[in-house]
């Protein structure tokens, strides 16, 4: 019962890939794509947030989440940029 | 000769309580892996049609939207989870993992919210701009 968050997570993760590739084939770009594979990404991170992690699963997650969200926000911002 | 009248051992209310927070945070998982199979189907439906450029590029933003608002909905179980934690007084170990868990949930749900706010604004200014025809532009 206690592997049921880590199960989804891992299945949320594997969603997002496929996800990823149809959001790719949707926008014709890389960059939406990566953007939905983060979205997942962070929801997997959330699910294996739930039950009881203990100190390195909060570690680990929330690590993890951090560098999703910096990678998101730098995916954004590259978005933003003015073309030449 | 002394009564002693206890209305709900401590013990029971750290059981209630702890199954309670398992429900809520369950709930809260399962409405986050919802919005990923919805999220996975609709992109995958989305993929796999034959819409043009402008609807392709609406429709997955609007996706995007619906995949964060599921994420908000469950981190919020998830936070009131945490709150209902709190209602018994745990050892100094649980209230800092309890206190680094809502710290990372709640700065995702501010972030999240911001998210979700610009993307609505940029589905709303994508639906009210003009068509390209109607730029007054000569033919």
């Amino acid at each position: 019962m206690t592997d049921a968050p880590h199960l989804a997570a891992v299945a949320v993760t594997v969603l997002g890939l496929a996800a990823a590739v149809a959001a790719g084939r949707l926008t014709r770009a890389v960059r939406p794509a990566l953007a939905v594979l983060l979205d997942f990404l962070t929801a997997a991170g959330l699910i294996g947030l739930s039950g009881d992690p203990g100190w390195d699963g909060v570690l680990t997650a929330a690590a993890v989440i951090a560098l999703r969200r910096l990678l998101g926000a730098g995916l954004r911002l590259s978005r933003a940029a003015p073309r030449r | 000769m002394t009564v002693s009248a206890e209305p709900l051992p401590e013990s029971d209310l750290r059981e209630v309580i702890g199954l309670l927070v398992r429900l809520i945070e369950s709930a809260g998982a399962l409405i986050i892996f919802t919005g990923a199979v919805w999220a996975f189907v609709q992109f995958l439906r989305a993929g796999t049609g034959g819409a043009g450029g402008g609807a392709r590029v609406d429709g997955f933003n609007r996706i995007r939207l619906g995949l964060g608002r599921f994420l908000v909905l469950g981190l919020e179980f998830q936070l009131a989870g945490d709150v209902l934690r709190t209602a018994v007084a745990p050892s100094f170990t649980e209230i800092g993992q309890l206190a680094a868990i809502a710290a990372i949930r709640t700065a995702l749900n501010y972030f999240l919210g911001r998210e979700i706010a610009q993307e609505r604004a940029e589905i709303e200014r994508a639906a009210s701009a003009p068509p390209p025809a109607a730029t007054g532009r000569p033919a």
